[in-house]
């Protein structure tokens, strides 16, 4: 269908749409006009990506200066959802004979996932496919291959250098899956013709590392247009992508690694001398020069910002004291053997900031800032001028490079811990450095700075305000868009107490009360009888989750539980998970039934869907309050207080309430999807607690703030039946008609729909104040 | 917020039935009209749904599966599951074997794991409601086993000749099945016997009952309270399309008829029915069908005959299936505006209270809403079209 977005014509692939997506076409329209940043929360299961893909393809359309779409997904499958979205998109436009003059839609994955070389392709993980990559790409080696024919090249490689390059792809839009085959087809190495072919991409998605961790993003997205627009998808755990990219764990292993890189550094540099000192000539009269060059292609913003890479190392040259390679590599070894007494000498958990770090370095083993600083760049500039391929073997040293530069760079929003043992084994001496990045936005800035419009969006944002602050960036607008359903289809409900009124809360004085215990196991047990098929919980911690489990047995309240349904449960391996996670699917689909155990913050909650018999209920046992006495998190909230003025508890909650948003959200996937949300502790039922979970869910959750076991029971069995009733093809349709707009309702809502027209209004008054 | 306070009642009055506040009193302060109407509202729905034109398996053998597990005795049905469902079932029977007289049944219960067959495939109705009476007493115990039960039910559904439809009923109070082995491909072969899965499901929709359902072309839903339970279980009394693997064949059957000869009085003889049965015992009497082949007596049909094996039925059973075949036209509701000042059909005069009136599609005869139900519930022609000859050939004609 076409629908007019405030004077844009748009060709969207469904023969109707809901009101919501109209609403959030309208406001994505809006503020690419005004090209600023925005904040849109819309639930999950309402077609958020074709809603964002469709606008976007006809506003580029229509303003053919604007950029490229980046569209920034999660996880691999997301990224294959949203491709097949835009290559739906693309068809209808062809079935409508609307042309779009040469049109690309791309994919991009790591080389694991796209490597078509039969050897390379074999290797396993994605480390060792990187190096075996680079092993038969890197220009020395192609160099080498020139001179003598024994040296081996990728054929798929070469030939896309040869050929590849200078033909673009024909337009259209190309899968993970349909750019291997292209590439099997042409014979050109899939991974190179992605990346190679983004400059001329319309629309590119790939995964939040490519653009956030500096890292990649140095060398994937550094010269994407300034013009280009981001879009950030279920990005309700941006913060922490931005954190853990820039922060660095250095362990014991981690520094004996770095010392053997060394001492192969050196081997391998003495043996350059003897035969090719030029080189090492060479090296050295570049870095005279300093990174100028890379200073000018910034100044004139052809690459993007690096937070790795700071202003004051492009401008000026690499100090005197590394710049010979000799001298680097003793420098560096000074810098680790540091670390390494540091680690050793630990007794008690020591806690610095880069500013008194610094001044240790300084007094103690006379290592000034500003070479610091250049560390990373510098070690980057070695193994170029050394040749040497397999990078894997440098990771470490790699790690403690970026540490140095950043702790040469930033004097705040870092902490510096060292631990002497683990957490969870007390016992075992295993000292530890963690260098942890304390402010999200430091990671983000070069992205909110470069390009004209970020759109930060997901099923779960709330409380809205809460991210403009931690990310630092001037937000345009922040919208929560409820979702239309033709029938009630989630049940939310906040369970305070058990049926002896006695309330249950996961709060830490509280939790290891047998009454609260069987109160959980209580509830679980009259859930298993009324909900079908799948029931998913989750819990607030692994230690938690076991020592409930427990007593649950031994009061012979799981022995109850399993004459209803399986027991699955998620542990902290893998491979056992998803074998638990397969079963558990199985036993809902045959009729079984099974309840899965499984914990906030963990893989089931952030990348498994269950949707229909897979999750008709969800139980939160408690809130995913994040771990307060870990260190790290400390230095974390005392950041936010003096920077941002967040208050501890403020974050806390926050932080606590998005993930438990998070995890009752996988239960509803779809429009014809129906599930029960629990929330099972008695503080969800405070205010603060409540009102920071997402507008959609508020909406549902009425009077059910207070409720005990049994008016929970008594309130999902009518759910159950209703939901249960034949909602046939008959009736969708004509729900949809009611709900969902066709053409000429939307030119007589967009006049009378009152929320659009004042939702102008209030923001051209905004945008007023600002330029005043 | 204030309305809302006024419009939602609390959480704990949710778990009471208020059937009062559906009712209304009319003007003059009666409440009967109002409780006939919901009732013939309800009727006239069933009757929208059925539609003719199409083949349809008239001899059905039905297998109805019920659960009688731990869950059955949960009492949200009153008093509780097991009793409600043992005395709809009762009428269930009878209105199933009024309706298709050619027709058998018979029944499985699934508890503790297993399957029992309470009574085997037969067209006695009697029978059958005894066994289901008896289910009273059974106690309810374990989890149900709906492979196990299914797979005893094609069992027996599998010898039956090509053109008997299959057709299995599940009434499920559980939520869970406990399965020796996988039931998907219970459910294939299910399919390709031909067989009709239908489920009813007492608490919420399970996963592997909608796919039974939908692999196997039946019908699958999930109860509100007794009333809509009742509703859908007499969905099934009227015969389903017939599936596709369903052949045509000639069927020879026996109208019996009584010995009667002129003047002399009938011998005493047994009949065949009771012959072996133990509780009732067989007694000497005079009258009976005889079978038209063998001679073997019997003291009702529809029955198929024990010594010859010919199914013996009498002309008005054969008739009374064949309506099915030839369902008179749905009426259209319109509204009343002085169309006709009487029911064409009980020749009632319309008042100010009738708002709705009926119109037949083919004679365009107005009749009232009692008239359209007894027309299609039970006479099963319409009056209208059959005064008139012309209208009444283009109703069949059309409708075959």
């Amino acid at each position: 269908m076409r629908v007019n977005v405030k004077g844009l014509e748009v060709l969207f692939p469904y023969d109707y749409i809901y009101p919501e997506q109209y609403r959030y076409m309208v406001e994505l329209k809006l503020n690419l006009d005004a090209s600023q940043h925005c904040l849109l929360e819309m639930p999950s299961g309402t077609g958020k990506t074709a809603t964002i893909l469709s606008l976007f393809v006809a506003y580029q359309r229509a303003n053919p200066n604007t950029g490229k779409l980046i569209y920034c997904s999660r996880t691999v499958p997301e990224i294959e959802k949203a491709l097949a979205e835009l290559k739906k998109l693309l068809a209808y436009y062809d079935k409508e004979n609307e042309k779009l003059v040469s049109f690309l839609g791309i994919g991009l994955s790591s080389r694991r996932k796209l490597c078509i070389h039969p050897e390379v392709s074999v290797s396993g993980d994605g480390a060792t496919v990187d190096s075996n990559c680079r092993k038969l790409t890197a220009s020395w080696v192609r160099a080498a291959a020139e001179k003598s024919s024994h040296v081996p090249l990728c054929n798929f490689y070469e030939d896309f250098e040869r050929i590849g390059k200078q033909s673009p792809m024909p337009s259209g839009v190309y899968t993970l899956e349909d750019i291997k085959n292209f590439g099997r087809d042409h014979g050109y190495c899939p991974y190179f013709l992605a990346r190679y072919n983004m400059a001329f991409a319309n629309v590119i998605i790939y995964s939040y590392h490519y653009l956030l961790d500096p890292k990649i993003s140095e060398l994937v997205s550094k010269e994407l247009a300034k013009e280009s627009v981001v879009v950030f998808d279920e990005a309700h755990n941006i913060d922490n992508v931005c954190i853990e990219s820039l922060s660095v764990d250095i362990s014991k292993k981690t520094l004996e690694n770095s010392l053997r890189s060394l001492s192969k550094l050196t081997e391998k540099l003495s043996r350059i001398k003897s035969q090719d000192a030029d080189r090492l000539r060479n090296e050295y009269m570049r870095l005279l020069e300093g990174l100028k060059e890379a200073n000018i292609n910034r100044a004139t913003d052809i690459h993007m910002a690096n937070p790795v890479l700071p202003d004051q190392v492009l401008e000026e040259a690499v100090p005197g004291n590394i710049r010979q390679a000799e001298h680097f590599i003793a420098f560096l070894r000074r810098f680790v053997e540091y670390l390494k007494t540091k680690l050793d000498a630990v007794e008690r958990i020591e806690s610095h900031n880069p500013k008194s770090f610094l001044l240790y370095l300084r007094t103690e083993v006379y290592i000034e800032r500003k070479p610091l600083r250049f560390c990373s760049e510098r070690l980057g500039s070695l193994l170029r001028t050394l040749e040497l391929a397999n990078l894997d073997d440098f990771t470490s040293l790699g790690l403690v490079t970026m540490f140095a530069t950043l702790v040469g760079t930033y004097d705040s929003g870092f902490s510096l811990i060292i631990e002497p043992y683990d957490d969870r084994t007390p016992t075992i001496r295993n000292p530890i450095l963690h260098f942890s990045c304390m402010d999200a936005s430091i990671a983000i800035k070069p992205i909110f700075d470069r390009f004209r419009s970020v759109v930060v969006t997901s099923g779960t944002l709330s409380p809205l305000s809460m991210y403009p602050k931690i990310l630092k960036f001037k937000c345009g607008s922040m919208r929560s868009f409820p979702m239309t359903l033709s029938r009630q289809s989630i049940l939310p409900m906040i369970v305070t107490k058990g049926d002896d009124q006695l309330a249950v809360s996961s709060k830490f004085d509280e939790r290891a009360d047998i009454g609260v215990i069987r109160n959980y196991g209580l509830l679980l047990i009259e859930l298993c009888k009324v909900v079908p098929d799948g029931i998913v919980c989750f819990f607030v911690s692994y230690y938690y989750m076991e020592s409930i489990v427990a007593s649950w047995s031994e009061h012979g309240l799981l022995q109850q539980i399993l004459r209803y349904k399986l027991v699955f449960i998620e542990t902290q391996d893998r491979a056992e998970t998803s074998l638990a996670l397969e079963n558990y699917q199985l036993a809902c689909k045959n009729g079984r039934g099974a309840v899965l155990f499984s914990v906030a913050r963990g893989k089931v909650s952030e990348g498994v869907d269950f949707h229909h018999e897979c999750g008709r209920a969800v139980i939160m046992f408690g809130i995913p309050y994040v771990y307060t006495e870990n260190r790290i998190l400390r230095a974390r909230l005392d950041y936010l207080r003096h920077e941002f003025f967040i208050e501890e508890n403020d974050f806390l909650t926050f932080d606590a309430m998005r993930h438990a948003a998070q995890c009752v959200g996988r239960v509803l996937r779809s429009k014809t999807d129906y599930g029960i949300m629990i929330f099972a502790d008695k503080r969800y039922s405070r205010m603060d607690k409540r009102e920071k979970l997402p507008l959609w869910m508020q909406e549902h959750l009425k009077r059910n703030t207070n409720l005990a076991t049994q008016d929970v029971v008594n309130a999902s069995k009518v759910f159950l039946r209703d939901m249960a009733q034949p909602f046939t093809l008959v009736a969708k349709k004509t729900c949809q008609k009611s709900l969902a707009w066709d053409c000429d309702s939307i030119r007589r809502g967009s006049v009378a729909d009152p929320e659009c027209g004042a939702l102008a209004v209030t923001r051209q008054s905004s945008r007023g104040r600002s330029i005043s | 917020m204030v309305d809302e306070e006024e419009q939602k009642e609390y959480r704990w009055e949710t778990g009471y039935e208020k059937t009062w506040e559906a009712i209304k009193e009319d003007d003059d302060g009666f409440l009967e009209a109002s409780v006939a109407d919901i009732i013939q509202r309800a009727k006239r729905k069933r009757q929208a749904q059925k539609q003719g034109n199409s083949k349809l398996g008239m001899m059905r053998h039905l297998y109805v599966i019920l659960d009688c597990s731990d869950s059955m005795s949960s009492q949200d049905l009153k008093p509780t599951r097991l009793l409600c469902t043992v005395k709809i079932m009762e009428n269930f029977i009878e209105e199933f074997f009024d309706q298709n007289p050619i027709s058998q049944m018979g029944i499985i219960i699934m508890h503790n794991k297993r399957a029992e067959k309470i009574s085997d495939l037969a067209g006695n109705a009697r029978k059958h409601i005894k066994a289901i009476n008896n289910l009273k007493q059974t106690s309810l115990i374990g989890e149900p086993s709906l492979q196990n039960s299914l797979e005893m039910a094609l069992r027996a559904l599998k010898l039956l000749p090509s053109h008997a439809s299959r057709e299995i009923l599940v009434v499920m109070g559980s939520l869970t099945t406990c399965d020796p082995g996988d039931i998907n491909t219970t459910i294939l072969n299910l399919k390709s016997e031909g067989v009709r899965c239908s489920v009813i499901g007492l608490a919420a929709e399970v996963h592997v009952c909608r796919r039974l359902a939908n692999e196997t072309g039946g019908l699958y839903n999930v109860i509100l309270d007794d009333c809509h339970f009742k509703d859908l279980l007499y969905q099934q009394v009227d015969p389903p399309p017939a599936a596709l693997t369903l052949e045509s064949n000639l069927i020879k059957m026996g109208f019996p008829h009584q010995m009667s000869v002129e003047g002399t009085e009938e011998p005493l003889t047994m009949c065949m029915c009771h012959v072996d049965s133990t509780d009732e015992g067989s007694k000497l009497n005079t009258g009976g069908y005889y079978c038209p082949q063998c001679y073997s007596k019997y003291c009702e049909l529809p029955v198929e005959c024990r010594a010859c094996g010919l199914t013996l039925v009498s002309a008005p059973h054969l008739a009374r299936s064949y309506h099915h075949l030839f369902p008179a036209a749905n009426y259209d509701e319109i509204t009343y505006e002085n169309q006709t000042l009487i029911c064409f059909a009980c020749q009632k005069n319309f008042s100010e209270t009738d708002k709705q009136v009926y119109r037949c599609p083919n004679c365009t005869k107005i009749f009232c809403i009692n008239c359209d139900i007894f027309v299609h519930d039970i006479l099963h022609t319409c009056p209208g079209c059959a005064t008139n000859l012309s209208t009444f050939q283009i109703a069949h004609n059309t409708t075959q």
